[in-house]
């Protein structure tokens, strides 16, 4: 019964307004914050790369588990079940999001109309995340789709063919693009929202974390760039190999590849 | 014809209005608020520097009560207020803030232990006691002996007005704005409501009810350069006027506040003297003191603006392009005080002049000149709030001449008095509506409204005539040059004759566009003949009276003539085609006053034609307070052998004070 | 005076004109050439146009200090009380001037923000609750000198609107109880003599056309004339409101 009347009447039995709708809000923020901090982690993985191919690799069977059942034993899966928790909050999150835009055109184009006129920064922010979020609903799905399906794949060669062979590519640039500028935004957002770090003077406290989320947009946007390129170019370069898994310590082979591959485009 | 009935119409939404609703519609009368504009944007918004109510808790305060309070008030008028009014006053005032307080509005409060005040332009600390902590403190205001102006920083007009705004919603008063009073419904001498124009839309509407009260606020803008809102036309009083039955009061006595800023000529609160600033004059020079040198910077307002103006004509005012000025210096009062307890004060100087008044030295002080600020004048009235002449009119606040004013008011004795006179009028007047049933021909109310749907009709239809704004910047610059802080024979009689030409002209007004929905020209048109009468109630008053006193001042007549001036000015317009008010006059007895006139205290002395009588009751009264003195009887008993009083409900009861309780 | 302006430069105003009371007006810029004079505002600028150009132009004023709130208009883009706005701000000399959208139209430059400020004030019941029935020939109840403070900054607002013309969530959603009435509520919450509870606070704004719809955009706080420290106390609100049992 309790469902049936709070659900119509927006009432508890109780007779009180329903604490629904502060949950939600409360959920929002709690799975932005997690995805935002999930995805500094994240950037930092896969950045990796740009340390080294074995570093990656270590990095990656890691999380499979190889501190446990060793590197020839890890376990894929584990990260399967990872990307479908995040997959899951990713969707609750987009949910609850999907409360906060526009309902119908008339409402974007008050919105759209507003944010051109009124040239307030913190408006326009909020602009961009509701597109970046819209965007993510397939990019952000079809990556997790993908990564949560062939989870093994995961490594310095099966990433990069990922991205080259299978034209992943493009859908990262702009993935990339989305993720990080809704993430910094949200963060920022979060923190204005909550009062957070308000202090004795909040309006001076703004100022600080408006500066530290374009620093933190700008840190993730270009290490993301450096290694989606790292990828491109390792795919490129192992385009010739495709499927094969890598193996730590046999740099010496991607050398050779590396050379007949070459040679091939040059014949 | 739309009609509302109504029980009580209150005409104006200001805190005077607004507090008189709350006093009707609390004893189950169903009351409707009419206003211009939405009430909380009444003038009374625009208050800033305080409420004067004697509470005695602020070190600065001790030792003060209603009888210190009285006498500023007496003093502060001239001897021309109602005495009996100013007792009443006095002794609710502090009944009047306590009751805001209770209804939210937060007033700044003592803080025990020292903190720093500039007096005489010295720092000074000054120790809060520790029981006073957490009461309601209060700053110095021109005029007073003691420092009995409580506030909330200097928006206090806007918190008391969100206050009673805000409880006026709780008792659920319907209030209704964008509704302008265009004429009062009467009939046999008795008042039944209002024409009304609805501002939106255009259309008339009747309002009919047991008992009107106007609380329309002043009249300031029959001037060109004024403190007071747009708003404060006077169309209130006009209403009254135009039935030829309610008459207005004092309409001369008309105030003029040493220190709005220029050119916009809004005002900078008194507050800024009062918390230690200073005028100075070209060569930065301090030269209050020179011309008061007791009261200094502070003396009333009357007087300070005279002194002023006299400066500025002995050659030491400030020469720009806006006239010559002087300066009101803050920045001695240090960047803390002014961005604590003068914020607003230095948002205007900043916003409208560029001038950051916290700067220091020259560098921060603000160009002023006295301009028209307050009207003492008003619809008169009993000490109940009903008019002499209509019954079941009610009026007050600035509106109406109940006359605790006489001709000056004292900084921080409006807000008070607004609130003061809604908690006592609004209890007469719900008395009224009580005891009176509503009995009225529908006819009477068809016509009143048929009249002004005519009289707007007669309007639009004209298609040849003159420009309405050309005649009233005209009668605004009139009332400057003729009508202003000083005044004479000659110059009043030129207004008086210019007025009278500009109202027959007014009423041969084109309007261009013809719409009867949102067109401003149109309510220009039907509103600037109106002020035209009230513009002559105001110069007339001043042309007959030959004397000077309070705030207005005769420079061929010098003196205060208490033999022959001790008296009311009355007009009425019984003729709609005359072009001058009807004169009459009021005697004030002095044989029952408990103050009998005497020097003020501050201004030149032995510039008063005595009364013979002033002096007998003087003797009278020091042998009956000699008398109970010897007897052992307290203050309350002395001032009741005095001059007896009556109040309604509990407002006569003694008022608690710290330290002393109810003494 | 500091006011550094050149004399005499002309000053082109477009102003939307429109009448939703007439079946003939369309809402169309109708332009305005002034000459501008020292110190002017847009109080004197509308009110010169008014009086020597077009005497069917509507706008409001009533203080032209400032105080009031009655003359909010979208200036150049720009939320802005007008009487406070000045000409020589604009160093083109080009202004628009737009009724504030998220009020009832009235006509041309003036909008029905008292409707829509009492609306809110009703539904946010803004006033006082208290049982206590205090003796005022007594003395008051003493209050903290730096709560009384604080009561009061959040009591400074003016309703003049600006900061719901700035936020997009109050255009997009009418409903939405808006950064002034969010602020209402924080006001009562700070005052000791009000006895309303959060839970109490929670039945009027507990959902998303209130304090949970804002979406945090922050033009409330960058566009109040007041300064009235909009983000805190929404943030404040939020907070005590979300720990609602
Ligand atoms: C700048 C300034 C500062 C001041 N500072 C102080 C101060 O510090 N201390 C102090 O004690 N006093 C001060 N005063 C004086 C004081 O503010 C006013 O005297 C007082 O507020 C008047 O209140 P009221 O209720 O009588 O009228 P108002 O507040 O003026 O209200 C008038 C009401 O009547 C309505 N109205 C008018 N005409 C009509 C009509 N024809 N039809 C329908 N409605 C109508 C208006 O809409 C409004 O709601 C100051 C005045 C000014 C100008
Ligand atoms: C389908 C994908 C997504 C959609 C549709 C979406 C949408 C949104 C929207 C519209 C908001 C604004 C909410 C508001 O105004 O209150 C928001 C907030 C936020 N988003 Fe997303 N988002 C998505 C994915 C992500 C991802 C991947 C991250 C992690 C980087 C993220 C982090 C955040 C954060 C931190 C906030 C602030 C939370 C808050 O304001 O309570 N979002 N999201
Ligand atoms: C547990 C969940 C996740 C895992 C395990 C994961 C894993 C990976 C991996 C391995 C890569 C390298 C490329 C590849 O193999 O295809 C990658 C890249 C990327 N991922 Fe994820 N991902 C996860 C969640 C997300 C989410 C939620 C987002 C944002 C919506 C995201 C955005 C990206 C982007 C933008 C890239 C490109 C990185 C770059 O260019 O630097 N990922 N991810
Ligand atoms: S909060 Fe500020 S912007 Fe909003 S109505 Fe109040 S004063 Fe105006
Ligand atoms: S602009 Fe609007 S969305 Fe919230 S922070 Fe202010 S109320
Ligand atoms: S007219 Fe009062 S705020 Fe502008």
């Amino acid at each position: 019964m309790r469902s049936l009347i709070e659900g119509y009447l927006g009432v508890t039995e109780e007779g009180r307004k329903s604490r629904l709708p502060a949950k939600l809000d409360w959920w929002q923020s709690a799975t932005g914050l997690f995805l935002g901090l999930f995805m500094w982690g994240h950037m930092l993985f896969v950045s990796t790369i740009l340390v080294s191919k074995d570093f990656m690799y270590t990095v990656t069977k890691m999380f499979e588990g190889s501190f446990i059942f060793g590197d020839a034993h890890s376990k894929p899966i584990l990260v399967s079940i990872t990307v479908f928790i995040v997959f899951v909050i990713f969707i609750v999150h987009a949910g609850l999001a999907l409360r906060k835009f526009p309902s119908n055109y008339k409402q974007y184009s008050i919105m759209k109309t507003h944010t051109a006129a009124l040239k307030h920064e913190d408006t326009k922010l909020w602009f961009i995340q509701a597109y970046t979020g819209f965007a993510m609903f397939f990019l952000g799905s079809v990556h997790l789709y993908v990564i949560m399906t062939s989870a093994d794949k995961i490594g310095p060669y099966g990433s990069a063919d990922r991205m080259v062979s299978d034209w992943m590519w493009p859908l990262y640039i702009l993935l990339l693009l989305a993720v990080e500028l809704h993430g910094s935004i949200g963060l920022y957002r979060l923190s204005v929202k909550w009062g957070w770090f308000d202090g004795k003077d909040a309006k001076a406290t703004r100022k600080k974390l408006k500066k530290a989320k374009w620093a933190v947009t700008v840190f993730f946007l270009v290490l993301g760039f450096a290694t989606l390129a790292a990828y491109i170019k390792i795919g490129l370069e192992h385009k010739a190999n495709y499927g094969e898994r890598y193996h730590p310590g046999t740099s010496q082979s991607l050398n050779q590849t590396t050379t007949y591959a070459i040679q091939g485009v040059l014949s | 014809m739309k009609i509302t009935y109504c029980d009580a119409l209150v005409i104006g939404g200001g805190l005077a209005g607004l507090r008189a609703a709350v006093a009707t519609q609390s004893r189950g009368f169903n009351t409707i608020v009419l206003s211009l504009v939405p009430v909380k944007r009444s003038h009374s918004a625009a208050a800033q520097g305080g409420m004067q109510a004697s509470l005695g808790n602020a070190k600065m305060s001790q030792g003060d009560n209603e009888d210190v309070h009285f006498m500023d008030t007496v003093k502060g008028s001239d001897w021309g207020c109602d005495q009996d009014v100013a007792r009443m006053f006095v002794n609710t005032a502090p009944k009047a803030i306590r009751e805001l307080a209770g209804w939210g509005v937060p007033w700044t409060r003592v803080r025990k232990g020292p903190h720093e005040a500039v007096i005489n332009t010295e720092l000074t600390t000054i120790m809060e006691d520790d029981e006073a902590h957490g009461l309601i403190t209060s700053r110095d205001f021109g005029g007073t002996k003691k420092w009995r102006t409580c506030y909330t920083a200097d928006a206090t007009g806007h918190t008391m007005l969100f206050g009673v705004a805000n409880t006026a919603m709780k008792h659920e008063v319907d209030i209704r704005d964008r509704k302008e009073v265009l004429s009062l419904i009467h009939e046999n001498g008795v008042c039944h409501g209002a024409v009304v124009r609805d501002l939106i839309t255009g259309a008339l509407e009747g309002y009919v009810s047991k008992g009107t009260l106007i609380a329309t606020g002043g009249y300031g803008r029959l001037y060109q350069t004024t403190t007071n809102a747009v708003i404060c036309e006077g169309t209130g009083q006009a209403a009254a006027l135009e039935t030829g039955v309610a008459t207005l009061g004092n309409m001369e006595a008309v105030q003029f506040h040493p220190t709005p800023i220029v050119p916009s000529g809004i005002l900078l609160t008194e507050g800024c003297r009062g918390d230690g600033g200073v005028l100075r004059d070209v060569d930065g020079y301090r030269f209050m003191p020179d011309y008061e040198p007791e009261k200094k910077d502070l003396a009333s307002r009357d007087v300070v603006s005279r002194r002023m103006m006299e400066h500025i004509r002995n050659g030491k005012g400030v020469p720009s392009d806006f006239g010559d000025h002087l300066w009101l210096d803050i920045s001695i009062l240090g960047r803390e005080h002014i961005e604590k307890n003068l914020r607003d004060v230095q948002e205007i100087s900043m916003q409208f002049n560029g001038i950051d008044p916290a700067d220091e030295g020259a560098a921060g002080w603000m160009p002023v000149r006295p301009a028209q600020h307050y009207s003492m004048g008003g619809i008169r009235t009993k000490k109940t709030g009903e008019s002499q002449t209509l019954s079941g009119l009610f009026s007050c606040g600035e509106a109406a001449c109940w006359d605790m004013h006489g001709f000056n008011r004292l900084g921080g004795n409006s807000v008070s008095e607004t609130v003061v006179a809604g908690m006592i009028v609004g209890n007469y007047f719900a008395d009224y509506c009580d005891e009176h049933e509503l009995t009225i021909d529908t006819k009477a109310v068809h016509d009143a409204i048929q009249k002004q749907a005519d009289y707007i009709d007669e309007i639009l239809a004209r298609s040849e005539g003159e420009d309405i704004f050309p005649i009233k910047k005209r009668m605004q610059k009139i009332m400057d040059d003729e009508v202003g802080i000083f005044r004479n024979g000659e110059g009043l009689q030129s207004a008086v004759d210019e007025l009278q030409e500009l109202l027959v002209r007014s009423k041969n007004a084109v309007v261009k566009s013809k719409t009867k929905a949102g067109n401003p020209e149109l309510e220009e048109a039907y509103r600037v003949p109106r002020m035209l009468k009230l513009a002559l109630c105001v110069a007339y008053g001043g042309l007959l009276r030959t004397e000077s006193r309070g705030a207005h001042y005769r420079e061929d007549y010098l003196k205060r003539d208490d033999a022959s001036w001790l008296k009311r000015t009355l007009t009425a317009w019984p003729d709609d085609n005359a072009t001058l008010p009807e004169v009459s006059y009021e005697e004030l007895d002095i044989t029952k006053m408990e103050i009998p006139p005497a020097f003020r205290g501050y201004g030149a002395k032995g510039m008063t034609i005595e009364h013979e009588l002033s002096i007998k009751r003087q003797d009278e009264v020091d042998a009956i307070r000699e008398k109970l003195e010897a007897e052992g009887k307290d203050r309350y008993e002395i001032q009741e052998a005095l001059m007896h009083y009556e109040l309604p409900l509990n407002y006569k009861e003694k008022n608690e004070r710290l330290g002393v309780g109810h003494e | 005076m500091s006011n550094t302006i050149k004399k005499g430069r002309e000053l082109t105003f477009s102003i939307l004109k429109y009448n939703p009371r007439d079946p003939a007006s369309k809402p169309a810029f109708v332009e305005y050439t002034l000459t501008e004079t020292p110190g002017m505002t847009l109080f004197i600028a509308l009110n010169k146009i008014r009086d020597t150009l077009d005497a069917d132009l509507s706008f409001d004023f009533v203080c032209r200090a400032g105080i009031c709130g009655s003359c909010g208009m979208v200036i150049n883009g720009k939320p802005l009380l007008a009487c406070r706005t000045l000409t020589a701000d604009y160093p083109d000399g080009k202004i628009q001037i737009m009724p504030m959208p998220a009020f009832e139209l009235i006509k041309d430059l003036s909008v029905n923000t008292g409707k829509w400020m009492e609306a809110m004030s009703k539904r946010v019941e803004s006033w006082i609750h208290s049982n206590e029935k205090h003796d005022i020939t007594a003395l008051e109840e003493k209050i903290d000198p730096d709560l009384a403070d604080e009561t009061f900054e959040l009591d400074r607002c003016i309703e003049c609107g600006l900061c719901i013309t700035s936020c997009g969530t109050a255009l997009m959603r009418p409903n939405f109880v808006g950064p002034a009435g969010l602020n209402r509520v924080a006001r009562f919450q700070m005052d000791p003599h009000d006895k309303r509870t959060d839970a109490d606070f929670y039945e009027l704004i507990g959902d998303d056309d209130g304090i949970f719809g804002c979406m945090s955009l922050l033009a409330c706080e960058d566009h109040c004339p007041k300064h009235l420290p909009l983000q805190e106390k929404i943030a404040y609100m939020r907070r005590k409101l979300v720990a609602q049992r």
